[in-house]
């Protein structure tokens, strides 16, 4: 594959929208398919008109989480600069790939704290609430079935005060089993359909879940499969994140020092 | 009462081993009174001095009460690190008297950034210095914006004729308001003059780069640190204000002192050299120099007393382990790393580094931030071997892997005593190795080498 055109993956509002390691998530597609030989360019889409040619340009989208404060100001011109171009590429097979706030953006509406109704780019039926409680800590998954992965586990961080509703029919990325999720009530956790796929894992979600990047890296290139590659390092990061996420389910005991958390166990 | 039972429930606890005793007696204390923390304090002679922001307020809060001793002021503080409101409880009760009266002529407290409004409100103090607002342990459930928002909010509640020493360096801390003007707070500025210890680039991954007035794109024409240094917004005009209090002549001697010359408002002008490595400990000695001043410290003195001056707890503090010497360096957020990367790559010559990742609560339990840090640069630096420790090694390992650092120069230990181990058998016998730790991090391999003899417990006695 060396030779041809670079893929080009288009980071969108990389300079707003990258709060929780998100550079991790950027890294691992650009390595990933650097060690296949192909190359991977990052195309940064930012705020402005000139984003939206960017962006036609691209095989494959990713956007990540960031501050309240930038949220607002990015879903505006996502919506209205490249709202368009973005809903056509992900119709012709392109890559998606939203985390956190990214993913609250991805629905048809955030609903504020004070009521205001935000839209959001629908491109998924879901949409946000604002909420009093905070959800945060480790967060473990069984993927969809639908996705193919050999091993469905999905491993990250947590860490907002958006509940997320799914709307009839889509389907959660997977199920809750450690952590909170989308409310922390219904197990569900993200949301895909197609090409598309939002979640809440963050930590950065792609090193630890190489074959969700994979999953991204085969869309992008419009391939069936990829050769594989050593996954030792990732693989001893996952388990350690995998057994970190189970060892610690209850933190009521750390009050005492001080920093204690408002996580409630959900069930 | 509230005093006796605080100090009861101090002893106890030493006694039963729950701790150094650093906050629990405050706790009792304060449900027993809870105003007690502003009667104890306000028997302070000169008064009290906070001390906050997200890196360097334990450093900051030593050197203050340093300078403030070698003027031969009684001075006391908290300086075992319990910033939290309970902690400065505690601190208090260990310093009063049987009669609850505090018997000193300052009293120089560090204070969490979201513990500084309570802590103000409470204390009324003479003072607040404001260091920075960096990202800090995201999971605490506060961004960067709240935190800003919190620091606001203490100076505004400092009562009538206080003073705040802010950072001029630091976009949204240089633009802090007042509050109206009648009530008489003065305003400080500290900051560094010296373009020759600064660079040209922001860090890949910042916390603030927007305009604190309109949100616009702030433009660096020289950065110090993190987001701090030399900025102007292209859109209202808003630049980084001359400070009051300004470094200059800054020459680091490795990681083991800075010269400096310190200028003041009133052109005084000191030449300081201290115990201390890398740029933020330069900004850290301006920041003390400052609120000295305002708090009627005679800066003629200020070269003698920094000159005996001995960093805290894990900050560039020395140890020595089955022949190898250590040297332990908090590392606990993203600008912390950062700058300490930057100071352990430009001044020090070991070709060992150990850095050492714990997610307990007391580090914050997310450690995504460690993939924001520009670890690429330790990929380029191709004869250093790293050691990686804590509970999250392996994930460091990966980060580690990912900037380019070869798995043959990565040695993975995820227990302190086995990192300990590799660290020494890698070590190079007279060159003291850099281990950049995570505060609970930091707990483990302190107390592992003063077990072993080395280096000087940290909790203090009462
Ligand atoms: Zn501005």
């Amino acid at each position: 594959m060396t030779g041809e055109e670079p893929l080009r993956l288009g980071h969108l509002y990389p300079k707003e929208m990258n709060l929780y390691g998100d550079r991790g998530n950027i890294l691992a597609m650009v390595l990933r398919a650097q060690r296949r030989g192909i190359g991977l360019e990052v195309v940064p889409i930012s705020m402005g008109a000139d984003g939206a040619d960017r962006a036609a340009s691209c095989s494959g989208f990713f956007i990540g989480g960031g501050q309240d404060l930038d949220q607002d100001a990015v879903a505006e011109d996502l919506i209205q600069l490249k709202g368009e171009v973005l809903r056509q590429k992900v119709s012709l097979g392109a890559p998606l790939l939203a985390v956190c706030a990214g993913f609250q953006l991805l629905g048809t509406h955030y609903l504020t704290a004070a009521g205001t109704r935000i839209p959001g780019l629908g491109l998924l039926p879901l949409h946000t609430e604002a909420s009093r409680q905070r959800l945060v800590g480790n967060l473990m998954i069984t993927a969809d079935p639908g996705l193919e992965l050999q091993d469905p586990i999905l491993i990250g961080f947590e860490n907002h005060s958006g509940k997320t509703y799914l709307h009839e029919g889509l389907t959660p990325l997977g199920y809750v089993m450690h952590g909170q999720g989308n409310t922390g009530q219904s197990r569900q956790e993200g949301a895909w359909r197609d090409t598309v796929l939002g979640t809440y894992l963050h930590g950065p979600l792609l090193p630890k879940n190489p074959e969700l990047c994979d999953w991204w890296l085969r869309l992008a290139l419009g391939l069936e499969c990829l050769p594989p590659i050593d996954d030792s390092l990732e693989r001893s990061a996952r388990l350690e994140a995998i057994a970190v996420a189970q060892r610690r389910d209850d933190f009521s005991r750390f009050r005492l020092l001080g920093r204690g958390l408002p996580t409630k166990r959900a069930r | 009462m509230a005093v006796g039972a605080g100090r009861l429930a101090g002893a106890t606890s030493r006694k039963l081993r729950l701790g150094g005793g650093t906050t629990f007696p405050g706790d009792v204390a304060r449900a027993v009174d809870p105003q007690v923390l502003g009667k104890l304090t306000s028997s302070v002679r000169g008064g009290v001095v906070l001390v906050t922001g997200t890196n360097g307020k334990t450093t900051t809060a030593a050197l203050l009460r340093t300078l403030a001793e070698g003027q031969g002021l009684s001075v006391g503080g908290n300086p075992s690190g319990s910033n939290l409101i309970y902690g400065l409880t505690a601190a208090a009760l260990r310093l009063a008297d049987v009669s609850g009266k505090v018997e000193l002529d300052w009293l120089i407290l560090e204070v969490d950034e979201l513990s500084a409004p309570r802590a103000v409100a409470e204390i009324r103090p003479s003072g607040l210095v404001i260091l920075n607002a960096f990202r800090d342990q995201l999971d605490r459930s506060f961004e960067i914006d709240q935190v800003a928002q919190r620091l606001q909010e203490a100076v505004l509640g400092l009562p009538p004729g206080a003073f705040w020493v802010g950072n001029a360096d630091d976009p949204r801390v240089a633009s802090f308001d007042s509050g109206s003007s009648p009530r008489g707070i003065s305003k400080i500025l500290f900051g560094l003059n010296d373009e020759s210890v600064g660079h040209k680039l922001l860090p890949a991954v910042v916390d603030s780069r927007s305009c604190p007035r309109c949100r616009s794109e702030l433009e660096f024409s020289l950065v110090y640190y993190a987001h701090c240094g030399l900025y102007r917004c292209p859109h209202c005009g808003l630049r980084r204000p001359n400070p009051d209090v300004g470094a200059d002549s800054i020459r680091m001697i490795g990681l083991d002192a800075i010269e400096m010359e310190v200028v003041g408002p009133a052109g005084w002008r000191a030449a300081i050299s201290v115990p201390l490595g890398g740029v933020v400990n330069a900004a850290n000695v301006a920041a003390a120099m400052a609120a000295a001043a305002a708090m009627g410290v005679d800066q003629s003195r200020a070269a003698t007393s920094l000159g005996r001056f001995r960093p805290s707890f894990g900050r560039s503090q020395l140890a020595s382990w089955r022949g190898a010497s250590f040297r332990l360096m908090l590392a606990k957020n993203p600008a912390g790393l950062e700058e300490n990367l930057t100071a352990v790559l430009t001044l020090d010559k070991s070709p060992v580094l150990a850095i050492a990742l714990n997610d307990g609560v007391a580090d914050g339990r997310d450690i995504s931030w460690i993939w924001d840090v520009d670890m690429e640069r330790l990929g380029r630096a191709p004869d250093l071997r790293v050691v990686v420790s804590g509970t999250r090694a392996r994930e460091l390992a990966l980060r580690l892997g990912y900037a380019g650092v070869s798995a043959d120069r990565i040695t993975v230990r995820p227990l302190p005593e086995d990192a300990l181990s590799a660290v020494s058998d890698l070590a190079q016998t007279g060159v003291p190795v850099p281990c950049l730790l995570t505060y609970t991090a930091m707990l483990a391999w302190h107390n592992l080498l003063v077990r072993s003899g080395s280096g000087a417990p940290f909790f203090q006695a009462p």
